[in-house]
């Protein structure tokens, strides 16, 4: 895992700082730090987003392929998510050195987003039991600056949004046999809705008070901390406890509050960003990391 | 180097992938216009006129360019290789569609663009800054592009107007599209149909009858009722043939029967290899080649293949119900067993269409302007065509080319190409051949003949690096009468270990003929010299294959040798091959070297030569034979031709002497040492020629006819088939062991040429030889040039180049020789054919005695050894009662009328030519001895017009 | 169906390029802050993102420490999503180790490794999105990140592809045209000497070509390094500027 080391002078430091709602770099316990979206930087997949949270540098891909309804679900598509913490975040990443935590993320973010009530997986159905749209999800690690899990589920939904899936007509003739036909206008295609789409807002306990959008150096005097994913209507979908340390219950009660409140605020901003990148239609001049 | 363009992306979705490319647009592609300031002649090779003015169209009788759409490429090619048509802009989407579309036309688009007297321009418009179009949301390719075709044809106007604003110069839009040619009027763009435009050209009124008539426009043709099924779209049928429902083959229309086909399914499937077709309907508008879907009949419509012939005959196309009738006909006569699997085609997966030679049926109203057109290949319908040159076009041979075949019509229209001349004279019917048979036979074009090497040519310094002077030895060549083309020459001396050596010189046709350039590029084209009754039709120049390469005496020649240290019992010592210059001391005919060889009074150096020669080629030749060569034979024969008019006055068998043999047999063991060498050197990519040992199912004829005479001929091995048909001889019937090897040349596979490294099969199954090439014959063979150049290489006496190992192009090579040297074996056939009939034409009717070949159910094929001709004798005719025929096909026999024919029984024939059908006029037998009443008809030569055999026969029935 | 045409009769490639032309270049330095040099490039649709750790202590076993110069140690990584059909693992294949391995021989011959004795230059490439010329998209940002780094280098290695078709040479292939299954070539090249830092080449090619593609490489490769000077010095004036003030 990212971290810094800390001497416990400059813990001390923060600690108390978090404690007067006043922390290292000038927020307040409930602010985030700037965040900086971009979404369709790499052309060849179905959707993709940058985001950049502090120093946190995330890009997402979403490549839309074909494949079978599972058993269980046969008139859903579904969703597959792949982290890669790559060695360019920190050499500790090298080699196999990401895989972990790669592991861990992916299995938080398929619990949170490939369940019906995110996403419509129906729509991603294309013929029952036969075919039906898979959307992987790859996530890419590029720098490590503390709150992945928000940067990520950020970049995620953006990526998501940005999703084009091509339109198919599944064509059946006499003897039951299938044939996909591919529309061959780039324009015909379908667009997910991320309406219920959740966010994940980490909140980190330190001393006795929780802040959002920890830095490193915070995470660092941190024991514990809690993920919510709380939808725009602020809706709390999943929540997890993370770290080392324990929480009482009435501080997770305390912290779910603020989860919900400060993810309703950052689902608006984000709607409100990604509806504006949208508006400026493909002619938008993309900046990727030539910025 | 920094690019300043604009650069936009095009997304495809192919499959589920998303494939993303860039595009680039520029602004530096030239318009094509010389001396246009803006441009800058920023463009090379062919380039439009500055100022068209031969084109006065009535129309837009301004100067002007023409700017066709892609459909106008595709159907009107014909009309645009016209020399009359020229400065035509063809734009880079336009040419990729006809690429994508149709590849012939593709390949003659850029002929044309790359002839400089033609002014075709090719205008990269979907990479210019300014004409380039992203495809809109809503709009299909189709439209895009319709849409970039006008956005050039605007551009070219504004620019062209700010290079020259009083010239007027324009871009005339051709499309035959109605809504496009609406569109470019709106946006100001003069823009008119093919046909409207072609109209226009007052100064050239001939074009119009080679414009397609296409059905869009012209639905006037007919509005008669709709005959055929329509034909599914392509993506039906490749669901359907994924699926199986639907078949998908070849089409082979019957030359017989022009209702019936039989469609060869592709693949491997075991049952159903063979699909019959019968009936108009069924048939549905394929032509013979093209690749179609057919749908399987149920079991109860099976029917059996008829052994009717049926020539379509009708006039008038309306005739449906007729042809119903004649469809009932075939469906007589059904023998249970004989049912076979039987289908119609659903639909065209790819058309086949070519040009066809053949002849215009006028039509017998006076004024109409459609007529039919019979192609001389009865595989292909009577093609419907408009032309006001009908009266000057009747009985001429001439070209047309099928544009289409609407559901309503009966025949498909097309148009005319070419005049090619009169029926039956000598050149016009050589033409056709050529051209039936696809041999390039064009004179060779300026850019080839620029590669010759300049006269007078003689042999320099630098010529004689890597090379031996061979000018020392006694060197002669051995070839037929009047040969001018002598690619190889001999020699045989004893050297002072008492051992022999034999040497074999190959002109070095590689030393002239570079890698790469026009003259080798065109010399790979044709494949091969193709040798017709009277006529050459040269694989190289002349200047090379009857003066710089051929080996004549008494002239330095450069040359590739083999050569050999022998021992006395024929044993090859040594092998080395060298590029070397020779100095034949005579150039020998077979019968001149036989008579030195004779002779007992000639002892000079050539007569030794040659003797020594003879001697281990027979040793040579037992050798071979003792490994299970085949000799097998086919009759030849030789024209004598009237010196003044060129008509054959007389036929010859080619006689063999043993100096044939000598040679030939020197010549095999030079390929046979070749071979070897370029396979040891270039283990991927030596050019060799195999011949696969035939199935045994070949043979079933073969030891059937022999059974039949008592005799065994064995098939097991190549071995063992040589021997038995040595023991084969009847010492009271010399001629069947002739007979039977024909017989034999019959059940042969075709020899091939392939790549080393494509393929694991060397055997030479004829020649019982693991490994074989051509070497001998450079001057006739492109197979041969690549040999040499592959051994020059091998012993370090030229360089090598690219292509030379590359193994694809090396297959693709070897594929088009295959195909030129079949196809220069039919034509050769034709030409005999021809030949026979014009001799037979003079002769008149004469009897011979014949040799039974085959028998078939309802005739018998005869060869009549005099001519080497074979024929077919027919025992059912039209309008005359049926004789009674009883068929076995184990012995094989056929009864008539009591009267048994057997395989190599002696019957005598009368022949004469059959002109009934004035495009397919052809030599017809009829028996002679054994009588049989009714049948055979009495041997007397007659006066009678030759012409009219069935009435003449009738005439003496009565 | 008729194949690509890859160079029309025109002289014009797939993509609206003439045969020795570049596609377009643009890159950046210093794109993240936490590594001690990275860069980003883009050639056409290719994208790469290059950081560079060190020069620092050996990471893991001493015993991989050289006593004379300093470990140069690369991975190359391309992520799932960068190619046309999903890839299942971003490196750790065999083909990942391979660019690994070729990328290190090109930097050991062009960084000096003799100033750092026992220590490690970690180099790290990551490809978001490949259309061909991969390997020298990876080289040239990996070039400008270890000159972001502060590395001291030989010369800088530019590379670039080239390839063969219907006897004229292509510089910088993209993935359709390498697609096509011709004769490839990568070349890193130290401009200023010329000399030649690494050199592949797959599928036959005929020895009178090779010269001719060889040469379209290498030229390709001094257009690259023109282009590369020009944001390196960019780079360098804005950084003063931000300093100055």
């Amino acid at each position: 895992m990212a971290s810094v080391s800390l001497s416990e002078a400059e813990k001390v430091y923060i600690m108390h700082g978090v404690q007067e709602d006043l922390r290292v770099d000038g927020r307040g316990c409930e602010d985030y730090r700037c965040v900086e979206v971009e979404t369709d930087v790499v052309s060849n997949t179905s959707g993709s987003a940058r985001v950049r949270l502090g120093h946190t540098d995330i890009l997402v891909g979403v490549k839309a392929e074909m494949g079978t309804p599972r058993l269980e679900r046969p008139d859903e598509g579904y969703l597959e998510f792949f982290v890669d913490c790559s060695a360019n975040a920190t050499p500790e990443f090298e080699g196999r050195g990401g895989d972990d935590l790669g592991m861990e993320i992916a299995s938080t973010l398929c619990r949170i987003f490939n369940n019906r009530s995110s996403v419509d997986l129906k729509s991603l159905c294309i013929s029952p039991r036969e075919h039906c749209w898979v959307l992987y999800v790859d996530v890419l690690l590029l720098e490590c600056g503390g709150n992945l899990f928000d940067a990520i589920s950020i970049a995620v939904k953006a990526a998501l949004f940005n999703t084009r899936i091509p339109k198919v007509r599944v064509l059946e003739d006499e003897e039951g046999s299938e044939d996909i036909e591919l529309s061959d206008d780039p324009y015909d295609c379908m667009q997910l809705s991320v309406e219920n789409v959740p966010c994940i807002v980490t909140l980190c306990k330190i001393g006795c008070r929780h802040v959002v959008d920890a830095t490193l150096q915070e995470e660092a005097c941190s024991l514990a901390s809690l993920l919510v994913s709380v939808t725009s209507k602020g809706v709390v979908t999943c929540m997890r406890k993370v770290g080392k340390g324990s929480l009482d219950p009435e501080s997770i009660f305390e912290m779910m509050e603020t989860g919900k409140r400060v993810g309703k605020v950052l689902h608006t901003s984000l709607q409100d960003v990604l509806r504006k990148e949208e508006s400026l239609g493909p002619e938008r001049p993309k900046v990727g990391f030539l910025g | 180097m920094l690019k300043s363009k604009t650069f936009l992306k095009k997304t495809r979705t192919g499959g589920v992938l998303k494939i993303v490319r860039e595009h680039y647009l520029r602004d530096d592609i030239g318009c094509g216009a010389p001396g246009c300031a803006e441009c800058g002649g920023a463009h090379g090779g062919p380039a439009l006129e500055p100022q068209p003015q031969d084109q006065a169209s009535s129309l837009w009788p301004r100067p002007h360019y023409l700017l066709p759409d892609t459909n106008v490429l595709l159907h009107q090619i014909d009309v645009l290789e016209d020399p009359a048509i020229r400065n035509v802009i063809v734009l880079q989407t336009v040419l990729q569609e006809v690429r994508n579309r149709s590849a012939p036309v593709y390949k003659r688009i850029r002929d044309v663009t790359n002839n400089q007297e033609k002014h075709f321009y090719t205008f990269t418009n979907e990479h210019h800054r300014e004409t380039y179009v992203e495809q809109e949301q809503g709009e299909n390719a189709n439209d895009r592009n319709d849409r970039a075709i006008r956005v050039a044809a605007k551009w070219y106007n504004e620019h062209l107007k700010k290079m020259s604003a009083e010239n007027q110069l324009q871009v005339v839009f051709i499309t035959n599209d109605r809504k496009n040619k609406e569109k470019a009027v709106e946006e100001g763009i003069p823009a008119f149909t093919c046909e409207e435009y072609i109209k226009s050209l007052t100064a050239n009124p001939e074009l119009i009858d080679r414009l397609a008539c296409l059905s869009e426009e012209g639905n006037e043709i007919e509005s008669g009722k709709i005959i055929f099924s329509e034909h599914l779209a392509l993506s039906k049928l490749q669901q359907g043939i994924k699926s199986g429902v639907y078949l998908q083959g070849t089409f082979r229309a019957s030359r017989e029967n022009y209702l019936e086909a039989t469609v060869w399914i592709h693949g491997d499937t075991e049952d159903n290899k063979e699909i019959i077709v019968q009936g108009l309907k069924h048939l549905n508008r394929a032509v013979h080649e093209d690749v179609v879907a057919v749908e399987l009949l149920p079991k109860s419509q099976w029917v059996a293949p008829s052994s009717v012939v049926l020539q379509d005959e009708g006039q008038n196309e309306d005739d449906v119900e007729r042809e119903e009738e004649r469809e009932h006909m075939l469906k007589t006569a059904i023998n249970e067993k004989m049912l076979k699997p039987t289908g119609r085609v659903v639909g065209i997966i790819k058309r086949n269409w070519r040009p066809y030679c053949g002849m215009l049926s006028k039509s017998d109203i006076k004024e109409s302007r459609r007529h039919l057109f019979t192609p001389a290949d009865k595989r292909i319908p009577r093609i419907r065509i408009e032309t006001r040159q009908a009266s000057a076009l009747e009985g001429r041979r001439i070209i047309v080319a099928i544009d289409g075949w609407p559901r309503n019509s009966r025949y498909p229209n097309g148009h005319f190409v070419k005049n090619l001349g009169d029926v039956g004279e000598k050149e016009t019917e050589t033409e056709v051949l050529l051209l039936e048979h696809d041999v390039p036979h064009q004179p060779f074009s300026q850019a080839v003949l620029s590669f010759l090497p300049k006269m007078p040519w003689s042999i320099t310094e630098n010529d004689m690096k890597n090379r031996e002077d061979l000018r020392h030895l006694c060197v002669c060549s051995v070839d037929p009468p009047g040969c001018t083309d002598i690619d190889d020459a001999l020699h045989c001396r004893e050297l002072k270990n008492g051992n022999l050596e034999v040497g074999v010189h190959i002109a070095d046709v590689s030393h002239f003929i570079r890698p790469g350039n026009a003259l080798d590029q065109e010399s790979a084209r044709r494949g091969t010299t193709v040798y017709l009754c009277e006529k050459r039709i040269d694989m190289v120049p002349e200047l090379l294959s009857s003066n710089l390469c051929s080996l004549r005496c008494d002239v330095d020649r450069l040359a590739f040798s083999c050569i050999w240290e022998m021992s006395h019992n024929a044993e090859i010592l040594k092998t080395r091959f060298t590029k070397s210059v020779i100095n034949s001391k005579a150039s020998l005919t077979y019968a001149e070297a036989q008579m030195r060889i004779d002779s007992a009074t000639m002892n000079d150096d050539i007569t030794t030569s040659l003797r020594g020669l003879n001697k281990l080629a027979k040793i040579l030749k037992k050798g071979r034979i003792e490994k299970g060569a085949l000799t097998l034979s086919s009759p030849e024969v030789r024209f004598h031709m009237d010196s003044e008019t060129h008509d054959p006055i007389d036929l010859q068998t080619k006689e063999l002497r043993e100096t044939n043999s000598m040679v030939e047999e020197f010549m095999l063991l030079a390929n046979i040492s070749v071979a070897k060498k370029i396979h040891e050197e270039f283990s991927e990519h030596a050019l060799l020629r195999k011949h696969p040992a035939p199935p045994p199912s070949n043979y079933e004829i073969l030891v059937k006819a022999a059974k039949s005479k008592n005799l065994e001929i064995k098939t097991d091995t190549a071995k063992s088939l040589a021997d038995s048909l040595d023991r084969a001889e009847s010492p009271a019937f010399p001629y069947l062991n002739t007979l039977l090897r024909i017989l034999a040349t019959r059940c042969m596979m075709q020899a091939v040429y392939f790549c080393s490294g494509m393929d694991n099969d060397f055997h030479h199954y004829g020649l019982a030889s693991p490994i074989y090439t051509h070497f001998t014959s450079p001057i006739r063979r492109y197979a041969d040039i690549i040999v040499h150049r592959l051994l020059a290489v091998a012993i370090g006496a030229d360089c090598t180049y690219p292509e030379l190992t590359d193994k694809h192009k090396l297959a693709d090579i070897c594929k088009n020789l295959n195909f030129r040297h079949k196809m220069a074996q039919y034509a050769q056939r034709a030409s005999v054919a021809f030949h026979t009939q014009l001799f037979f034409k003079s002769k008149g009717i004469v009897s011979e005695e014949a040799y039974i070949l085959f028998v078939r159910k309802n005739a018998i094929v005869v060869l009549i050894p005099k001519y080497g001709l074979e024929g077919t004798v027919f025992f059912e005719e039209k309008d005359k009662p049926k004789p009674q025929l009883i068929y076995d096909d184990e012995t094989p026999s056929l009864k008539v009328e009591g009267m048994e024919f057997h395989v190599f029984d002696k019957v005598k024939v009368k022949i004469m030519l059959d002109s009934s059908n004035l495009q397919h006029q052809k030599i017809r037998m009829a028996l002679v001895e054994p009588q049989i009443p009714g049948i055979s008809v009495p041997d007397e030569i007659s006066n009678v017009d030759v012409n009219e055999p069935e009435e003449k026969r009738r005439k003496l029935k009565k | 169906m008729a194949g690509l045409e890859l160079l029309s009769d025109q002289g014009y490639r797939v993509d609206g390029r003439r045969a020795g032309e570049l596609r377009k270049i643009q890159a950046r330095m210093g794109v993240f802050a936490q590594a001690d040099g990275s860069a980003y490039i883009e050639q056409g649709n290719t994208k790469a993102l290059a950081v560079v750790y060190g020069p620092h202590e050996i990471r893991g076993s001493r015993s991989r420490a050289l006593p004379d110069r300093a470990l140069v140690n690369c991975q190359y990584s391309s992520a799932t999503f960068s190619t046309g059909e999903r890839k299942r693992r971003p490196h750790g294949d065999r083909k990942s180790c391979e660019m690994g391995l070729q990328l290190r021989q090109t930097f050991e011959a062009a960084i000096l490794t003799q100033l750092h004795p026992r220590s490690q230059i970690d180099i790290y490439v990551q490809v978001l999105q490949a259309d061909g010329g991969t390997y020298a998209a990876c080289v040239n940002a990996a070039t400008l990140a270890v000159l972001d780094a502060g590395i001291p280098m030989r010369d800088f290695v530019c590379a670039c592809s080239a390839g063969f078709v219907d006897g004229t040479a292509l510089a910088d292939l993209s993935h359709v045209e390498e697609a096509a299954g011709g004769p490839q070539l990568a070349l890193a090249l130290l401009p200023a000497s010329g000399q030649i830092a690494l050199l592949e080449m797959d599928a036959r090619l005929h020895e009178d070509h090779l010269e001719w593609v060889l040469e379209a490489a290498a030229q390709a490769a001094r257009d690259v390094h023109t282009l590369l000077d020009r944001v390196v010095r960019q780079h360098v004036h804005e950084a003063s500027i931000m300093l100055g003030d």
